[in-house]
């Protein structure tokens, strides 16, 4: 490991762990309105009519009347109002906001309010609507002469379902106004995104706007597209009563209303020659809900990844993303990977399967390596260190003795093991850092040399402030306490882009590095000085082109191989995680602890994806909209993980760095169903798959 | 304005509650989820009365106010409470969490309930003028719905002294922690010289109150093991006959698979 890698504490430990830190639901509230939202109770309706309590002095009711702007979250597609136009498309659809000063009150009133509907017919399953939002493909070699000379060809159905965040702090914003300008902080991960949606939103102008990030509790998406919306109505709310609004939702409002992992529905169809996969037509559906927010690069992403980390000679990919009356899906760490990567590796292991052979093998022998072309045409530039990180996980989680001990269980506990290969493509898709974000960092330096670091990238627990900190130190041969970073304010900091795609690190963090290689050489003692950098695209990057998706869809590449072991119990159906191991390669760790922490924190994300989580919606409404409702797993119900850190650098990163956050999302899931199918002796389709799951295949199975 | 107590003897709470009626509050951990603004309390945990664990010739007896740790913690508690005990929700719900609210809340997913319930455990119910012994069974009237009078209080819950050492105990919940029960079963065998003194099944979690089918067990009793098993089939028939699942969190069939999977292992063990 380099020395930058050796772990330090995180800035942030000592004010969370002595309750100091100020999230924003800790902020004073005197003078402040409290904010409840009036929401749709219907899945899709015309709103007939409003009927309001009366209300006392000093409360008021916002909606879309109030919006001095446009009533349109700006985000990729104009689709998202602010408060409910002429219909609702979900059932909580915001229509309206009450506010005042009592809290208790505010939530009676809003209870009080009376809507009026006129139902209209709502869909909720995405294979039977027919409002297409977005729809990609993209072809490569020639694949009807692949499947007309095949041996075999292989056609299967997957499915994933929804994923709630379930972060600590739900969603909560403040917006006020002072010396004439709207103010709104709260819990968010994009401060500008925020800040373009209210410029938008409220018609004024960007100066006229700032927003800030306080403590956050949580996010891995969360807090990407929602602060948006939210944003907006807090601060129309903040506009019209001429009084800071505070909105911060329940836990059962987070759930219930806030955006989630897309479900998805995919169809693979393979072609087998001479004992290899020559083609692969595949299929892609993901429910986006009812408005688009980050539907479409979601989808982008999906289909990118959707034939693994193989090298698949010809293929044919197409993806839709389509309308439901479900609540509307957004980011989720992974973004839009771990459900096709779920189903190329189910994929991958039945076919293998289906050969007789053993997946782990199969997948080797189709492996992609350094210089082969990607999915879209692209290059994999680097080395593609799958081999060598499938050997460290075959060895240690004894893989192979396992899978041979664990042939026709018939006892009541029956083992599994089961083995997954994936990658995530770090920063945006294609050429959208360079035409979309194009991200600016700065550091600035004081007169006594301490150094600050001005970028709109958040910590939201995940530890960036640590990793900037110290390649800025790093680079500038200074002591850690030299370095100045506080939560952004766009009132002070350069739009360096959103803290997402696993980009900050990679990107952002390659900015400030830079930017500190040329503080270094104009150094001047005793003076102020100022050094901003802008983002430069790899050269070597073959341009990407959205509307045909040929090119590079990503400069690089991290990679994950995870091997999961469960224990069922036949006659409770209880899914036992007992162990679980991880190589990974995020390039060069700038803090190994910290990557540590973030690949078994998304290890286990991913793991219960497969085996644990999952919404339970009637008719649009969530019914498991509570901690002791919608399970995530507790300390007990976890191996420990054995995280083994794989390091390929990467040039274009601080110190060799790649893309981390999410990578370890991506794998968890189709290892842990492979494992399952390993003691169940069957071939399974779907994520998640619960002990009701196993209790209905057994069932099927003895019939 | 909301008016609450937090009486430090049994007679002044048993007053209050008769003047008052207010609602008994032991532990929080079951008001709290639904913690309702307006609500008058009694509080009974500072109540040296009801934090008592003793024995006498015929009962163990357990102080309602008694939390889940201080159970796993005492000597006099039996394994299969212990056991049962050990498995409810987290180290901070059994610090605070009794069980008397754990029965007092009606629910059929109550956990050491189920463990009072296959040992015919008694409740005594006392109020200002005086006091009854009810068997928990007949305690139970319905989801929620218990026969509990508006000046009265659970104060002991009284396990029978009997052998409770062969016992059988399985929680199955969503995860290993902080779960509620999706179904749960216990069961007791008491074999002597090869033959059966007492059976006795419970099953939680599956319908609006806590199953124990005494009539089927009877079946069983007084029976040797080789009669036992040529019983087996009209035993396992009758059960699944009074095992009707409700549709909650998870399905009918799912209950009802596993509530009879975990019976047959039940005699299974036993070499029934
Ligand atoms: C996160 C969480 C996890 C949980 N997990 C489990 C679990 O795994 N298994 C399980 O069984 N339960 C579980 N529970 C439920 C709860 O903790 C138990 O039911 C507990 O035993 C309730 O006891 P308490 O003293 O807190 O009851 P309280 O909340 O004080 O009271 C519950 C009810 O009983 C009544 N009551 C209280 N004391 C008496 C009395 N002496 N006489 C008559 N009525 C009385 C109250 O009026 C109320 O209706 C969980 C709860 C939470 C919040």
């Amino acid at each position: 490991m380099k020395s930058i890698s050796r772990s330090i504490p995180k800035k942030d430990h000592g004010e969370k762990m002595r309750g100091q830190a100020m999230y924003v639901c800790d902020c004073p509230t005197e003078g402040i309105l409290f904010g409840r939202m009036v929401r749709s109770s219907v899945p899709r309706a015309k709103v007939a009519n409003v009927k309001l309590p009366t209300l006392p002095d000093g409360y008021c009711y916002v909606d879309k009347n109030d919006v001095p702007g446009t009533n349109e979250v700006l985000m990729i597609v104009q689709d998202t109002p602010v408060f409910a136009g002429e219909t609702v498309e979900h059932i909580g659809d915001p229509i309206g906001l009450l506010c005042g000063p009592d809290e208790r009150e505010v939530l009676r009133l809003a209870g009080e309010v009376e809507i009026e509907y006129e139902m209209l017919e709502p869909t909720f399953d995405a294979r039977e609507s027919d409002v297409v939002f977005f729809d990609y493909a993209y072809e490569k070699g020639n694949t009807a002469a692949a499947f007309a000379q095949a041996d075999h060809i292989f056609e299967e159905d997957f499915e994933t379902g929804l994923q709630e965040h379930m972060c600590m702090e739900t969603n909560g914003l403040i917006a006020g106004s002072s010396d004439g300008k709207i103010h709104v902080h709260g819990s968010l991960q994009c401060p500008y995104y925020v800040h373009k949606a209210l410029v938008h939103a409220l018609g004024c102008r960007p100066e006229d706007v700032s927003v800030a990030q306080d403590v956050i509790g949580g996010a891995f998406g969360a807090k990407e597209d929602y602060p948006s919306i939210l944003a907006c109505q807090v601060a129309v709310a903040a506009h019209k009563a001429g009084k800071p609004v505070r909105v911060i939702f329940d836990r059962k409002e987070d759930i219930e209303c806030t955006s989630k992992r897309h479900p998805s529905f995919c169809n693979y169809k393979v072609a087998v020659k001479d004992g290899k996969v020559t083609a692969m037509e595949i299929e892609v559906l993901y429910d986006a809900g009812a408005y688009t927010t980050m539907s479409p690069v979601v989808l982008q992403r999906g289909i990118i990844g959707a034939p693994g980390i193989y090298n698949v000679p010809n293929l044919k990919v197409h993806g839709q993303s389509r309308k439901t009356n479900n609540v509307p899906n957004g980011a989720f760490r992974g973004f839009g990977g771990p459900q096709t990567f779920f189903a190329v590796e189910m994929m991958m292991e039945h076919v293998a399967k289906n050969l007789g052979l053993e997946p782990v093998d199969f997948k080797l022998a189709h492996l992609a390596k350094q210089g082969d072309s990607t999915s879209t045409g692209g290059k994999y530039h680097f080395p593609v260190p799958i081999a060598p990180m499938v050997d460290a996980v075959l060895k240690a989680s004894d893989y192979r003795a396992k899978r041979a001990a664990y042939q026709n269980q018939t006892g009541r506990y029956r083992k599994g093991i089961g083995l997954s290969a994936v990658f995530h493509g770090g920063g945006f898709t294609g050429s959208a850092e360079r035409d979309l974000l194009k991200s600016v960092a700065r550091l600035h330096k004081d007169k006594d040399g301490n150094v600050e670091i001005l970028t709109a990238n958040t910590d939201m627990g995940q530890g960036l402030f640590v990793a900037f900190t110290k390649i800025v130190a790093e680079t500038l041969d200074l002591p850690h306490d030299k370095i100045i970073l506080t939560m952004p304010n766009t009132d002070r900091v350069p739009n360096s882009g959103p803290t997402v795609a696993s980009r900050s690190v990679m990107v952002v963090g390659e900015l400030i590095r830079r930017a500190a290689v040329r503080l270094k050489d104009e150094w001047k003692d005793g003076e102020e000085q100022t050094v901003t950098e802008h983002y430069k695209h790899p050269e070597f990057m073959i341009p990407f082109d959205i509307k045909t998706f040929s090119g590079d869809a990503y400069p690089t590449y991290s990679w994950a191989v995870n091997a999961v072991e469960v224990e069922i119990d036949t006659y409770t159906g209880a899914i036992k995680l007992v162990g679980g191991w991880g190589s990974f390669d995020a390039g060069t760790p700038i803090d190994e602890n910290i990557l540590r922490g973030q690949m078994e924190g998304g290890f286990v994300q991913s793991l219960s994806y497969g085996m644990m989580e999952k919404i339970t919606a009637e008719k649009g409404k969530i019914r498991n909209n509570t901690f002791s409702d919608y399970m995530i797993p507790t300390a007990m119900d976890l191996p420990k993980l054995e995280i083994l850190l794989h390091v390929e650098d990467y040039p274009g990163g601080p110190f060799g760095a790649k893309g981390g956050g999410e990578l370890p999302h991506v794998g968890g899931a189709p290892a842990t169903i492979a494992a399952i199918e390993n003691a169940l002796d069957t071939k399974l389709g779907k994520a998640p798959f619960l002990p009701e799951d196993v209790m209905n295949h057994l069932r099927e199975v003895n019939r | 304005m909301v008016k609450s107590f937090a009486p430090t003897t049994l007679a002044e709470a048993l007053k209050l509650r008769k003047a008052h009626g207010l609602t008994l509050y032991t532990g929080g951990t079951d008001l709290m989820v639904e913690a309702k603004e307006d609500a008058s309390y009694l509080f009974l945990h500072k109540i040296p009365e009801l934090k008592e664990i003793k024995q006498d010739a015929q009962y163990i007896r357990f102080g309602a106010a008694c939390t889940f740790s201080d159970l796993i913690d005492h000597p006099l508690t039996p394994k299969i409470l212990k056991e049962a005990c050990g498995q409810i929700a987290a180290p901070a719900i059994r610090n605070i969490g009794s069980i008397g609210g754990n029965i007092g809340n009606g629910s059929p997913k109550a956990d050491s309930a189920l463990i009072f319930m296959v040992t015919d455990s008694l409740v005594r119910l006392v109020c200002e003028d005086g006091e009854r012994m009810l068997p928990l069974k007949e305690f139970y009237l319905g989801r929620k719905k218990l026969a509990l009078r508006r000046d009265e209080i659970i104060a002991e819950v009284l396990i029978p002294r009997q052998n409770l050492d062969n016992y059988y105990y399985t929680k199955v919940g969503a995860r290993n922690a902080l779960a509620i029960s999706r179904v749960a079963f216990a069961g007791i065998l008491d074999v002597r010289d090869g033959v059966i003194r007492h059976c006795a099944t419970a099953f939680g979690a599956v319908s609006d109150v806590i199953l124990r089918p005494a009539e089927i067990d009877a079946m069983l009793t007084g029976k040797t093991l080789t009669q036992a098993k040529a019983l087996r089939q009209d035993y396992l028939a009758a059960i699944d006959q009074v095992i009707v699942p409700i549709r909650g969190r998870v399905g009918v069939e799912y209950r009802k698979d596993v509530c009879l999977n975990l019976v047959r292992d039940f005699l299974d063990v036993n070499g029934i």
